[in-house]
């Protein structure tokens, strides 16, 4: 008995270690998330490196970044966070990877019928949600195309915000809001599929940088990890998600 | 800096301890005083919430709140309104959430009675309603208070079950934990540590308050 409890303690002591294991640590922009797993078992086939991603929103990770996250690299949501990084000292030179685009999603599917800003004005869809606009930079986005539309004010009171745009995608997808400013990442996935969507072509693309960060003491693996990113294997996984 | 967030938060606060006692009153006489088969499942189910991840417990509510949900449409039906992503929405969260901060107290002052005093009002006459307010009642003041304190400070500093249900509103569901969190991520670190100041105090006087009526009921033992 003392024996077995002994070797459930070494196991349960060994498997953080096991765990991170990783030879790259990322820290991933939400929206990139159905991409990265794809391209992260691709990468490990190519190179026989282990990639670990972690996903929440840029400025979360940017926040964790400033504050000594032990991250390798760093893919954004946006420009302006990677240059932060860059331009006080904390990652070397941003790249961009990817650009998104903004789409307003919901579960009923007669969305598709009209334009988005038909939906919005029929006031028939009482809650909407979109990304936070001061943080997520797919809600920036949005905003800034409603603003162009004129229709921010009207939209205004029926909006929820989300922390990310994963959960703005969450808040729709279970029907909690009738539709919401996704990225057009997740129209690929599985609960993607069972809704419909336009694309919000007023929006300006999400241009998506990112950054090796001089705390990396694995360099050379997050360089070969870049290279990979622009290889036709990635590229060609991008696409299939939407990003140009 | 928006001072919102934290009227909403002290209006969450004070609602919820307001509120609570209506469902956790009872709940807390029945463990304290009934025995039955079954008990143990109810006991379990009652604190669940304390132990589960927030999350979970939102994500649960977010389902079950949401237009389809059965508490969302009932709610939808009866109102006109939708549950998640309003006040009342959050609120119902919370009192959730804090039922097991608000019966667990309250338990153990009932639990702590003298059962003589009980057997004595019911030889006097007493039935059990009047004898839960004339007796039980006042003496479990301190243990109930404490219990009201322990939820509000709970409540005052809720963050993930609102972060799932709230859809941070401003002036309807964003609370001040939510507040401090967005504006960390904006990089308003100013705004945050102001609403950060303004809590600290007010949940540490609510401590020291649940410590010193601990202590009183302690004494009356």
């Amino acid at each position: 008995m003392k024996r077995i409890s002994t070797f459930i303690l070494t196991l349960l002591l060994a498997l953080p270690l096991s765990a991170s294991a990783a030879d790259l640590l990322v820290g991933q922009a939400a929206n990139f998330m159905p991409a990265m797993q794809e391209i992260i078992p691709a990468f490990k086939k190519a190179s026989g490196l282990e990639v670990q991603a972690t996903y929440t929103s840029t400025g979360k990770l940017f926040a964790q970044i400033t504050n000594g996250a032990p991250f390798d690299l760093f893919l954004a949501a946006d420009q302006r966070r990677p240059n932060k990084l860059f331009n006080s000292g904390f990652a070397e030179k941003p790249f961009i990877y990817a650009k998104g685009k903004v789409v307003f999603w919901s579960l009923d599917k007669k969305i598709a019928d009209k334009s988005w800003q038909e939906a919005i004005k029929d006031r028939t869809l009482h809650k909407i949600a979109i990304a936070n606009i001061e943080t997520a930079p797919y809600g920036t986005a949005a905003m800034l195309a409603l603003k162009k539309e004129k229709l921010w004010e009207t939209v205004k009171p029926e909006l929820v915000y989300a922390q990310s745009i994963a959960q703005a995608f969450q808040f729709a997808s279970t029907g909690a809001a009738d539709a919401g400013f996704c990225a057009y990442s997740s129209m690929f996935t599985e609960t993607g599929k069972k809704g419909e969507f336009t694309v919000v072509k007023e929006a300006p693309p999400v241009i998506q940088a990112a950054c090796i960060l001089k705390s990396s003491q694995r360099k050379a693996v997050a360089e070969k990890f870049v290279a990979f990113l622009s290889s036709p294997e990635a590229v060609s996984i991008k696409k299939k998600y939407g990003y140009d | 800096m928006d001072l919102y967030p934290l009227y909403i938060s002290a209006k969450l606060a004070v609602a919820t301890t307001l509120f609570i006692p209506i469902v956790a009153a009872p709940t807390a006489y029945i463990l304290a005083f009934c025995n039955f088969r079954g008990k143990s499942l109810i006991d379990a189910v009652v604190s669940l919430p304390m132990v589960l991840p927030p999350t979970v417990l939102g994500f649960g509510l977010l389902i079950v709140m949401g237009p389809q949900g059965p508490l969302g449409g009932f709610w939808k039906d009866l109102t006109g309104e939708r549950m998640v992503f309003s006040f009342s929405g959050i609120l119902l969260a919370s009192l959730v959430y804090n039922l097991p901060f608000a019966v667990q107290p309250m338990r153990a002052s009932f639990e702590k009675l003298d059962i003589r005093l009980l057997e004595n009002s019911a030889v006097l006459g007493l039935s059990s309603t009047a004898a839960f307010f004339r007796v039980v009642l006042p003496n479990s003041l301190p243990g109930l208070a404490a219990s009201a304190m322990l939820v509000f400070a709970h409540s005052l500093g809720e963050f993930g079950v609102i972060l799932m249900v709230g859809g941070s509103i401003p002036g309807s569901t964003k609370v001040a934990s939510i507040a401090i969190y967005e504006a960390v991520e904006a990089m308003r670190y100013d705004d945050a540590m102001y609403m950060s100041l303004a809590i600290i105090p007010v949940s540490f006087l609510a401590l020291l308050a649940i410590n010193r009526l601990n202590k009183i009921s302690r004494r009356r033992l």
